[in-house]
């Protein structure tokens, strides 16, 4: 069972979860930089709720106390030369 | 809970976790209380290089070089993985003016020690293919390295925690008590811890902590905002840096007379591929309080600056930003220094965009200043009373 990949972007599997949250990680942040769960292509899109659902069972936290309250930028994949907008002169 | 420590540590950050580790190797138990978690500040939302290039030839310069030489010991004895690479370091030239700059800048550099040269505009596409044709040349310092810091911010909490640290994560400091003028406790969201010794290592928050004990200590955060691309094959060598960053980092007055968007958000270039691949680039330099938010115009002028040095970035998918706040001080400097006033109370914050630079000199030099060992440089650059 902890064999399960949580993460499949960074292919991290239930049990290094485990591991995290022995050695003091109590968010999905905390995981995220032990583990780097949640650091790939999809940036936790899938993993994030399944963490906080491991983390939740194993530290007594409500789930929806540990999804990050606001979300950064992007909402989805963007290449750089579209985000950097108009002219090239400041 | 109610608990007596040695010392207590607060930051749980690069430089709280390598002043632990050093202290723990002597002997001395710390208990390190961090607010968040491990590298869950500036540590956690930096980039990766530990550059010599962009230090300024004097104490800051003679500090990085200290703690180069550090971190190669550092890598190997952690036994660790910290993703400690060698692999020199570039500051690309776009103008004329620009190559003036560093052409005086590189001259007292390797004055000072540095193995610094400049590169013509051959040499520079050879070493990067990447960079636009408009780069005119690039300074290059084959002894810039990178280390990925969240990695090493939880390596050295590894190992000083086997050496006896204590570690109260996700504990606030609430209060410093002071009687007499000597520290007596440090009080937690988790308790009291009496102590003798307390060492504010909490980067752009340590001036929360001065207040506690009625100190004033002149640092404010700076917000650098960074981007993250998908994973590619190794493109680039070691870090890049362009010599308007140079400009954001020493002369902030005059970033903020500048009128266009790179001068407003003190943009500079720093990029970097990290050992997964990924590319990451910074860096505004603002100073908007605690914000860690990410701004819209802070994400266009990063990414405009960095497509402007690397065109091929263009093509590659943006895919996450963050924002870490460095803990600036007005002369750029850290202040590593006993508290005047307050017997007991050390600081050691204000490394601005250097923390992870300086944290192994930083951790060694607070050891000995704490236990009066002989010193690894002289420490009068970094009193508080300077200010």
């Amino acid at each position: 069972m902890s064999r399960k990949v949580i993460c499949r972007c960074e292919e991290i599997t239930e049990e290094e979860i485990l591991q995290a949250i022995a050695d003091g990680a109590r968010t999905v942040d905390g995981i995220k930089r032990r583990t780097r769960a949640s650091m790939g292509l999809c940036q936790g899109r899938t993993c994030r709720r399944l963490i906080a659902g491991i983390l939740a069972r194993e530290t007594g936290q409500h789930p929806a106390d540990l999804l990050p309250p606001k979300f950064r930028p992007p909402v989805r994949t963007v290449p750089l030369g579209v985000v950097k907008g108009g002219s090239d002169d400041a | 809970m109610h608990r007596t420590a040695e010392a207590v540590i607060v930051g749980g950050g690069i430089i709280g976790n390598s002043i632990a580790y050093f202290l723990a190797k002597e002997g001395i138990k710390p208990v390190v209380v961090e607010k968040r978690d491990i590298a869950g500040g500036a540590s956690g939302a930096c980039d990766k290089a530990i550059i010599l290039s962009s230090k300024n030839p004097g104490i800051h310069l003679e500090l990085a070089l200290k703690s180069a030489d550090l971190y190669r010991e550092l890598a190997e004895e952690l036994g660790e993985e910290v993703e400690y690479r060698q692999e020199g370091g570039m500051i690309v030239i776009e103008s004329p003016a620009e190559w003036e700059t560093m052409e005086r800048f590189v001259a007292r550099q390797r004055r000072s020690g540095l193995n610094i040269r400049l590169l013509d505009k051959k040499e520079t596409k050879e070493l990067q293919p990447v960079l636009s044709d408009h780069i005119l040349g690039a300074t290059y310092n084959p002894d810039d390295a990178e280390v990925n810091p969240i990695m090493m911010t939880l390596a050295l909490a590894k190992r000083a925690k086997q050496l006896g640290a204590e570690y109260l994560l996700h504990t606030e400091v609430t209060g410093v008590e002071v009687a007499h003028g000597k520290v007596k406790a440090v009080e937690t969201s988790r308790g009291k811890i009496a102590t003798n010794l307390v060492i504010n290592a909490a980067g752009a928050w340590a001036p929360l902590i001065g207040d506690m004990a009625g100190l004033k200590i002149p640092i404010k955060p700076r917000r650098g905002q960074l981007l993250i691309t998908e994973a590619m094959p190794k493109m680039i060598r070691g870090d890049i840096l362009s010599a308007k960053y140079i400009a954001a980092k020493y002369n902030p007055d005059l970033v903020a007379q500048g009128e266009d968007l790179f001068s407003r958000l003190g943009v500079g270039l720093s990029l970097g591929q990290t050992e997964s691949g990924n590319f990451i680039i910074g860096a505004t330099r603002e100073f908007v309080g605690y914000d860690t938010g990410n701004t819209p115009e802070g994400i266009e002028a990063v990414a405009r600056n960095a497509v402007r040095i690397v065109p091929v970035l263009e093509r590659i998918n943006l895919i996450r930003t963050f924002a870490g706040l460095r803990p600036y001080t007005p002369d750029g400097i850290p202040i590593l220094d006993w508290a005047p006033e307050v017997e007991g109370m050390f600081i050691a914050a204000g490394h601005e965009g250097d923390g992870i630079a300086l944290a192994p000199i930083t951790g060694k030099l607070v050891l000995q200043l704490i236990t009066g060992q002989k010193l690894a440089v002289n420490p009068e650059p970094f009193k508080i009373t300077r200010f």
